[in-house]
């Protein structure tokens, strides 16, 4: 057991390299020195990077919020042989001229993360666009629901890597949407 | 409650004539605006009034949903070109631009100089030919229709240019990743642009006259759609907008990418936040974006290659980048224009992200900001913003 215990920590420092004594650097050890579960990396020049795993996620946003004014997007990716939605907080400090990516991971099935309306309320329009596209709940957003799409799309989460998209539009479309090519063998789109 | 009375005489006149009365006076009811209506271009707004004030506004986009996104996960990458420059209509390089850097980034290439300057240019163009078509649409929208006409005369000569130079007048398809697919026709369009430049600056005196130091102007828009600094920034509003409010940030200045960070132009802030200051700081943009392409006209196109020299370029359809993720951003007129392109590897982009900058100042602001305004300040707060629901909807 100790020495499993001894390995875990030992990793744990492996896996934090060293940040660079740049502008960036300093202050992603800022950040992580007030949030310690959180991994910060610098890419380059003006781009950094955070993982913090999904349960803090809203309370070190927060903490970010002080450094990083702006939230410019957050972007969801389907990885789907792992099962995850990687969720990507895109973050601008117009102070220090810095964008940040934050990013979290959370299970596809019944993806639900806290909102971070309360620290942006911008987030409000990002979070519906994810949840009719992804299928993520937000829980605390009141305003979930078809935003862009129709009623009829906005069950399906199309943005899913999973979503049938061919089949989808046979079914709305039917008969009349016909796309073989002249030799009747090859679907056409 | 509006102050305006219906008279009876008109009420009892119109309900002989079995007419709809509007309720102006006491009920509150819902109006639609748009998509029909020109302010709004493609997406509506649910106007709860209360008179002929708004008590709530509902922003329903949606109609341009074309799914550039998913699209774009099914095409190789130099093929989505032709795809996501549809994302801004009136400034369609943007796109181009945000996607061809990502996807520079992830791959690790550096742009032949040659490139760079042009694809410098190609924006900067973009944007004054942008603020034509907002000189257009706004003074459409206050009842000055002399200067759009103008304005779109003078987005023509751009457009002449955009098509010796990319062959697509208001679509380019020019900008790829790695440099761009044409080169310079050249120097007689180099000396073109020039002319049009000089052109454009000699008619500001006509456009200050008639649109920017003009009463109508100020009446109309002092005042209307007020935010403050901390509002703008909770809510990430980002471009002429933001800097409305005092805030001078401009990714040009602040992230500089391509020649920017050579290029000598300064970023106007002014501090009302209200439309009148929205407008003016176009004003000034315009102004200073005409400095920006004569200087590098006067620099001049380096000489060298305007794409890059790589062989996996010998079959583009199945041309595979590294596995990455990038994320990019230039300023447009509209403000921070972003796109995060993820790669698993594959000839085709895993994920394609975009940020619009009407994401932001076109749903949550303009909802706070028509709260309590008059119906006829919805089309002066909407073109103030400069909405653009195509980045909305994608």
């Amino acid at each position: 057991m100790d020495m499993n215990e001894k390995n875990v920590e030992e990793k744990v420092e492996e896996s934090r390299p060293e940040l660079p004594d740049t502008r960036e650097g300093r202050l992603v050890k800022a950040l992580i020195e007030k949030a310690p579960y959180a991994e910060g990396s610098v890419r380059r020049e003006r781009r950094v990077e955070f993982r913090v795993s999904v349960e803090r996620i809203h309370e070190f946003l927060e903490l970010a919020s002080e450094t990083f004014e702006m939230l410019m997007q957050i972007s969801v990716v389907d990885w789907i042989k792992e099962g995850e939605f990687e969720l990507v907080y895109q973050l601008w400090s117009v102070s220090e001229s810095v964008h940040a990516f934050v990013r979290t991971r959370i299970p596809r099935e019944n993806a639900k993360l806290p909102t971070v309306m309360d620290v942006w309320p911008v987030a409000e329009t990002y979070e519906r666009e994810a949840h009719e596209f992804f299928g993520i709940i937000f829980e605390g957003n009141p305003r979930l629901g078809p935003f862009i799409l129709e009623e009829r799309e906005y069950k399906k989460h199309p943005l899913r890597k999973d979503f049938n998209m061919l089949g989808h539009v046979k079914a709305i479309y039917g008969e009349d949407f016909d796309r073989y090519d002249e030799s009747k063998t090859n679907y056409v789109i | 409650m509006a102050d305006l009375e219906v008279p009876n005489e008109l009420r009892r006149e119109a309900k002989e004539h079995d007419m709809y009365l509007h309720p102006i006076d006491r009920d509150t009811y819902e109006l639609f605006f748009g998509p029909q209506h020109m302010a709004t271009e493609n997406f509506s707004i649910i106007l709860k009034m209360d008179g002929n004030r708004i008590e709530k506004a509902i922003v329903n986009p949606g109609f341009l949903h074309r799914g550039f996104e998913k699209l774009a996960e099914g095409r190789p990458y130099f093929t989505n070109i032709a795809l996501l420059l549809r994302i801004c209509v009136p400034e369609s390089d943007v796109p181009e631009n945000i996607y061809s850097m990502a996807v520079d980034e992830i791959v690790g290439w550096e742009v032949p100089e040659r490139a760079i300057w042009i694809r410098t240019t190609v924006l900067e163009m973009a944007r004054v030919s942008a603020w034509m078509f907002w000189i257009m649409g706004f003074g459409n929208e206050i009842g000055l229709y002399t200067p759009g006409q103008w304005a779109a005369a003078y987005r023509e000569r751009f457009m002449r240019l955009y098509e010796e130079l990319t062959g697509g007048r208001v679509y380019h398809i020019y900008t790829v990743p790695g440099g761009v697919r044409r080169d310079i026709p050249g120097d007689r369009w180099l000396r073109q642009l020039r002319d049009t430049v000089e052109y454009v600056k000699g008619k500001m005196k006509d456009f200050d006259e008639i649109l920017f130091d003009n009463y109508i102007t100020f009446e109309r828009t002092e005042g209307v759609g007020v935010m403050d600094k901390r509002f703008a920034l909770k809510h990430a509003v980002t471009g002429p907008n933001l800097r409305a409010t005092g805030v001078p940030y401009d990714v040009r200045k602040d992230d500089p990418y391509y020649l920017y960070d050579q290029l000598d132009f300064e970023v106007p802030v002014l501090k009302e936040g209200d439309s009148l200051a929205r407008v003016l700081i176009r004003r000034y943009e315009l102004e200073q974006d005409l400095y920006i392409l004569e200087q590098l006209l006067d620099m001049g196109p380096p000489s060298g290659p305007y794409m890059v020299q790589d062989a996996r370029l010998k079959a583009l359809p199945r041309f595979k980048p590294p596995k990455g993720d990038a994320y990019a951003h230039v300023e447009s007129t509209k403000g921070d224009f972003g796109a995060y392109v993820v790669s698993d590897g594959s000839h085709k982009p895993y994920r394609v992200h975009v940020r619009g900058p009407s994401q932001s100042h076109g749903v949550t602001v303009l909802e706070e900001l028509l709260k309590g305004a008059r119906l006829a300040d919805v089309p002066v707060i909407l073109k103030t913003l400069d909405n653009c629901p195509p980045d909305i909807d994608r």
